[in-house]
């Protein structure tokens, strides 16, 4: 009697131990965590209710929601958020689909073969996004540039384009070079989901009389459906989070065609050293993220 | 044990994090002179260092006004890429001198254009800013100066450094309080270059004169872009407008075609949208060989300048023609060897241009530590007011501001005998015009003017775009 009831006394004290443990190895992700994205995020949403610039005399006031006000009043902010959807709804869908393509085609390959694709593909992901914007810099320069000089070459172009200075093509230029470097993990992860479908399931259905279509639609797929949740999730993010490529070859220009958001926070904060301004943005932003994920994990709950 | 084990691993992986956000040191910066004394275990000969920084600082002391003030013995300097103070071999040979003098060690830090701005910015915002920075009045007055980040240094300007340096580039250092916020130490003028090969070929060389590096008039000018443009049948000079980068060359050539103004004489509102700026707008709007491009700024011209690309550059001075796209493969020429010309803006009738100045020099940030401004302070008055004055300015491949230092007592004028450019050049620099970068709201108003480029080169109308964007950097200034 005096046994059974010590066993669950050892019992919970053996899982509290656990327990502390758990969390003690948590600990140095947890300080980041909360040091680096809860705090920020916390003061981010403070700071947006304050006319806060760098100013070392004066003092940040408060003037409530007049920056959340002034921003959708603002052309600029309202043309950066249209740039950013545009670049979110091009490139999800196709960086999703390329990579479910690229990689259906790739994942029965041999290994080395595999691997070789699999390093091509990710090969923009690993390099540095000021190295790649040089190299795409140069190949859409407007009298240099390796892009004119084979289009024209071909008889495709008459003449020469200003591709990242002309407004009608400049945003496009962007949403390509963003393609280039966003399709890697997504290649990836979908050849690791396609090699792990269940084999016997797809033997059963080809036994059944099942055409390709349908193997993949009502076998593979079903069974890829988490990896693809989570590749439209930080595609999204991503997209939505594009900056390095802006401030690094169109500064937002011309005639702010490629402004986007996260392009217009920093320029609001850092170079017009507007903070509080650029923190209600941000935070506009973060919902906006938040709600399309939240309608992305739906759809995928539904499916 | 193996709970045990865990629970030492965790603590030792928290602690190393915590070790981490210690106190910060940026890979990019390196510490000349007596690094020991830098330290926390200070050896005899950091605190010797010390003792005599302290001496050195009482002398400086009473010659600047009496302050006594102990010096720090270690500081830390900013400095953007001006000439060879961008470099760290050329700079660490100047502090060691100044180490060996004061015993103050200096610990630098090289900034580019491209994010040094928000390095300081952010690093203000976190009130880890450094002690001295080195760059131009529109930053360290405009900016940080009007900002409240700057110590007032006129203290360091006696009656002599006044009457001795250059009085243009000293007004520049003034903030609208009357307080000094940089000490100039070198200076140019910004011009524009041709390619002297192609316009020979070209028949071009007849619309301007090669000894004053003067056009003959606006109309010889676009006569000249036009025989260029027929010889070579392609863009002969962008009006970059990609970015701020180099844009004081876009606003050079706008305001000298017909006598234009970008700001007030008082520095108070801007004038771009004077009838005169449209005029010259429109009339480079309408030239066949000049081209409006957003997809490149000042440094991107200068590649294609040098590449033989375009024949016209628009950002140039003295160090370009030195080192022409700091390639290193010779004064005065482009890639393929043709020989560079730099030339003043073209003014309406061929009278004297405005040429927009470049200036640089040291201020000071106010960190409430009176012992490392002392310090600061030393450092300015060794490199802008002494006999290392003249390797300062050296280093930095530009013009001195003054003649003399030291009270008169040292001459630094001829510290370019020896060089033929520096010497032509110096033609230019008479024609150094209104330093306006340090009118208000001058970070919105660039912003504006290259927006506003955008938008004419896009086919925008002139006139409306001009209007619009100038009245926004005005709006700017009454906010």
């Amino acid at each position: 009697m005096a046994n059974s009831k010590s066993h669950p006394a050892t019992s919970r004290a053996l899982v509290r131990r656990e327990t502390i443990s758990g969390y003690l190895f948590m600990l140095p992700s947890l300080i980041f965590f909360v040091g680096f994205v809860i705090i920020p995020m916390i003061l981010c949403i403070y700071t947006s209710f304050f006319d806060a610039n760098l100013t070392a005399n004066g003092e940040d006031t408060f003037i409530g929601f007049a920056n959340y006000v002034e921003l959708f009043n603002d052309s600029i902010f309202r043309k950066a958020l249209l740039n950013t959807i545009i670049i979110v709804v091009v490139s999800v869908p196709v960086t999703c689909v390329f990579s479910l393509w690229v990689s259906s085609v790739i994942y029965k390959l041999r290994g080395s073969l595999l691997s070789f694709f699999r390093c091509v593909f990710y090969l923009p992901v690993v390099t540095g996004s000021v190295a790649v914007t040089v190299v795409w810099k140069w190949i859409y320069s407007y009298r240099t540039g390796v892009l004119n000089d084979v289009l024209t070459g071909i008889g495709i172009l008459d003449g020469n384009v200003n591709w990242l200075g002309d407004t009608s093509t400049a945003l496009a230029c962007i949403i390509v070079i963003l393609l280039t470097t966003s399709v890697g993990q997504p290649i990836v992860l979908y050849v690791s989901a396609l090699g792990n479908v269940d084999s016997t399931l797809i033997e059963a259905a080809e036994v059944d009389g099942a055409t390709d279509f349908q193997v993949f639609w009502r076998i593979k797929w079903p069974q890829m459906m988490p990896t693809t949740l989570y590749i439209l999730v930080i595609t999204t993010i991503n997209s939505f989070q594009c900056f390095a490529l802006i401030q690094l070859l169109t500064s937002g220009g011309p005639t702010h065609a490629t402004d986007t958001v996260m392009y217009y926070i920093y320029y609001s904060a850092f170079k017009l050293y507007r903070l509080g301004y650029g923190n209600a943005m941000g935070v506009i932003l973060a919902i906006f993220i938040a709600l399309l994920s939240a309608l992305q994990f739906k759809l995928a709950e539904e499916k | 044990m193996k709970k045990i084990l865990s629970l030492v691993l965790a603590l030792a992986m928290a602690l190393s994090l915590a070790a981490c956000g210690g106190s910060s040191s940026d890979s990019g910066s390196s510490s000349t002179g007596d690094s020991s004394s830098s330290e926390g275990s200070s050896t005899s000969e950091s605190s010797s260092s010390a003792e005599g920084s302290a001496a050195e600082s009482e002398g400086e002391a009473e010659e600047t006004g009496g302050d006594a003030t102990e010096a720090a013995d270690s500081i830390t300097l900013w400095t953007y890429p001006i000439g060879g103070w961008g470099t760290e071999d050329t700079v660490n040979a100047l502090i060691e001198g100044f180490t060996a003098a004061t015993g103050i060690s200096v610990t630098v830090e090289y900034l580019d254009y491209t994010n040094g701005d928000e390095k300081v910015n952010t690093a203000l915002a976190a009130g880890e800013g450094p002690d001295l920075i080195m760059e131009g009045p529109e930053r360290l007055v405009a900016d940080w100066g009007a900002s409240g980040y700057m110590v007032d240094i006129s203290d360091l300007l006696d009656d002599t450094d006044i009457s001795e340096i250059n009085e243009a580039a000293l007004a520049a250092c003034y903030g609208d309080d009357g307080a000094v916020y940089e000490y100039p130490l070198v200076m140019t003028a910004h011009c524009m270059a041709i390619n002297k090969t192609v316009f020979e070929a070209a028949g071009a060389m007849q619309y301007l004169d090669e000894e004053t590096h003067l056009w003959n008039s606006s109309e010889d000018f676009f006569a000249a872009v036009q025989a260029v443009y027929e010889y070579t049948g392609s863009t002969v000079g962008a009006i970059y407008c990609g970015g701020q980068g180099g844009d004081q060359g876009t606003r050079a050539i706008v305001n000298n075609l017909y006598g234009g103004t970008f700001a007030s004489e008082d520095h108070t509102s801007y004038t771009w949208n004077s009838e005169e700026n449209i005029k010259a707008l429109q009339a480079l709007v309408d030239c066949e060989g000049i081209e409006f491009d957003a997809s490149i700024v000042g440094g991107d011209e200068i590649a294609q300048f040098y590449q033989g690309t375009l024949n016209m550059a628009f950002c140039w001075n003295i160090a370009q023609q030195l080192d022409p796209n700091t390639a290193g493969t010779g004064s005065g020429l482009t890639l393929s060897g043709d020989e560079i010309l730099f030339m003043a803006f073209p003014t309406e009738d061929g009278s004297d241009p405005e040429l927009c100045g470049g200036i640089w020099g040291f201020g000071i940030f106010d960190n409430g530590d009176d012992a490392k401004i002392e310090a600061a302070k030393q450092f300015i008055q060794y490199m802008c007011d002494s006999e290392a004055t003249a390797d300062a300015v050296t280093a930095a491949n530009y013009f001195a501001v003054r003649d003399t230092v030291v009270d008169g007592t040292v001459d630094i004028s001829d510290i370019w005998a020896d060089n033929e450019i520096m010497n032509e050049y110096n033609v230019l620099m008479q024609y150094l015009g209104d330093y306006y970068q340090v009118t208000t709201n001058w970070t919105s108003a660039r912003y504006q003017w290259w927006n506003m480029l955008q938008v004419i080169g896009a086919g925008g109308d002139v006139t409306e775009a001009v209007e619009t964007y100038a009245s926004n950097a005005d709006a700017g200034i009454s906010e």
